[in-house]
């Protein structure tokens, strides 16, 4: 948004991560898939978790997924960028890919927010 | 070739915790030296006896802390470590000491940790003390500290379990009723469950009750091998069985390989310390849990083998958890009783069964305590460190 300045913490670009936030740039989210032992990877790493081969390719996530956990954050002293969110929720998403990642859900009442419930990827 | 019996605590020292707005002219080191030399006095050594070191960092000094703590001390080691996996690492330390002394690198270890801590400290530290890969996938979400990793573990706890805030508040019930009665603790004042729930949410749904509080203190503790402890002036309380396990596939944000939050590593620690000390839960006149928050009490009795797994909360409600009850469970009030000195707190645990087991644990004495166990937590249940201690080797 024009002359709203972004505060909040940003990820620092990495040679294993680039692909990553590129595609998250294109509102694309990239997962890594072991091309030795298929092992689906998040978040982008240089080796593969499973089978150590380095030999990891990429591909598009169908952004679909379930929360797996969440909390409503009400106080946040640490990150003060995220002070004027709260309520707001904090998530484990499983992806229908069978990694979980962290997240948060937006675009919903916090409070309506449960385990179980089935989320897309928005950017 | 086992370490069960080879050695034993045989001196302990604990500076006053003090609120960390009340710390004064307090500092890390007034809390790991004066808290070192209540322990070697304890002990009935001299320094120059001392010929182990393994300190705790605090959260704002760098990793060289221990070997700086050498040349202030002027202590002559033989061994030293510093070990950095948050509150499993004090049970760490004795286990490594332990295997240390038994395969002849040194006789007396001095474990120490402590420090000044308030709470902006500690929010400044969760900032910056973030691994790349934690500041790219989990910080831009706004976690807030340990308490929002926790609130996702019991969130979830709840839902896979059915667990009730009420059995939860038991947790901190009990702690408080222990620290009325123990002489160094902070929150004195006895609570009901009512409190706890009506205590704000922080990070739904946990609330501030079941949150321990920074504060500053330090706590030291002498490990020897069993063979000098026979001489100790203090009851020797010996080192049983160790077991850990890490497993940071459980949590943030490297998931995908473990399939539940709820089941921890102190599942595997526990049962290579029980394994190690050829005795079970049922031989256990206590235990001493790492309380940073009440889940972390749950899922660790779930998984010392207290009950079966998602049967903690009702066993917390349904269990006498004081010192004259079946299972007396954090006699000096734990962390959630007394406070959490950041370093100190990693061997609160091992203290507190120690004074047990010395029989030093005067009002809040557990009757004839001959076993106990202590379970150290850290990296938000993702690191474990089981200890059995006895006074007596089985």
């Amino acid at each position: 948004m024009p002359g709203n300045e972004y505060k909040k913490p940003l990820p620092k670009i990495l040679p294993e991560t680039e692909e990553y936030w590129k595609a998250a740039k294109r509102h694309e989210l990239f997962l890594q898939k072991c091309k030795n032992c298929g092992q689906v990877i998040y978040f982008p790493r240089i080796i593969c978790f499973k089978c150590l081969s380095d030999e990891l390719g990429w591909f598009k996530s169908k952004g679909h997924g379930t929360v797996y956990s969440y909390t409503i954050i009400h106080y946040q002293i640490a990150h003060k960028s995220f002070e004027s969110d709260v309520p707001y929720i904090y998530a484990i998403i499983e992806l229908d890919e069978g990694v979980r990642m962290i997240s948060n859900v937006i675009n919903i009442d916090p409070f309506k927010v449960k385990i179980g419930m089935r989320v897309k990827v928005i950017f | 070739m086992s370490i069960k019996g080879k050695c034993a605590i045989i001196g302990y020292g604990e500076t006053e915790f003090v609120k960390s707005k009340n710390s004064g002219n307090r500092s890390n080191y007034t809390e790991q030296c004066n808290a070192a030399k209540l322990a070697i006095e304890d002990a009935g050594l001299d320094k120059s006896d001392i010929d182990g070191l393994i300190a705790i960092c605090p959260l704002d000094q760098k990793s060289s802390w221990t070997m700086d703590l050498v040349e202030y001390l002027q202590l002559y080691p033989k061994f030293l470590d510093n070990l950095y996996f948050g509150g499993a690492s004090g049970n760490a330390a004795i286990l490594y000491a332990a295997a240390a002394i038994s395969s002849g690198l040194c006789n007396n270890v001095l474990l120490v940790g402590g420090s000044v801590m308030d709470t902006k400290q500690a929010y400044e530290h969760g900032l910056e003390d973030t691994v790349d890969f934690e500041r790219d996938f989990d910080t831009i979400y706004g976690p807030m500290l340990d308490n929002s990793a926790y609130a996702l573990i019991k969130q979830r706890y709840k839902y896979e379990f059915n667990a009730k805030e009420e059995q939860f508040a038991r947790v901190v019930v009990n702690a408080r009723y222990h620290a009325s009665k123990f002489p160094n603790a902070l929150l004195k004042n006895l609570v009901a469950v009512k409190d706890v729930l009506d205590s704000r949410i922080i990070c739904d749904p946990i609330h501030l009750f079941e949150i321990v509080m920074p504060c500053t203190g330090g706590c030291a503790l002498i490990l020897t091998s069993a063979e000098m402890a026979k001489n100790s002036k203090n009851k020797p309380v010996y080192l049983l069985g160790g077991g850990q396990s890490f497993d940071r596939g459980m949590w943030t944000p490297v998931y995908g390989n473990n399939p539940s939050i709820t089941t921890s590593p102190v599942k595997l620690a526990a049962k290579q310390a029980f394994a190690m000390s050829d005795l079970k839960i049922t031989d256990m006149d206590f235990v001493q849990l790492y309380d940073c928050f009440t889940i972390t009490v749950v899922i660790s009795l779930e998984d010392i083998g207290c009950c079966e797994k998602g049967e903690g909360a009702e066993f917390v409600e349904k269990t006498d958890l004081t010192y004259k009850g079946a299972l007396p469970l954090n006699t000096d009030g734990g962390q959630l009783g007394r406070g959490q000195p950041y370093g100190g707190c990693h061997f609160m645990h091992a203290i507190e069964a120690a004074r047990q087991l010395m029989g030093r644990a005067g009002e809040l004495q557990v009757k004839e305590a001959k076993f106990g166990l202590v379970n150290g937590n850290g990296g938000s249940m993702a690191n474990q460190c089981t200890l059995i201690f006895g006074n007596d080797i089985p």
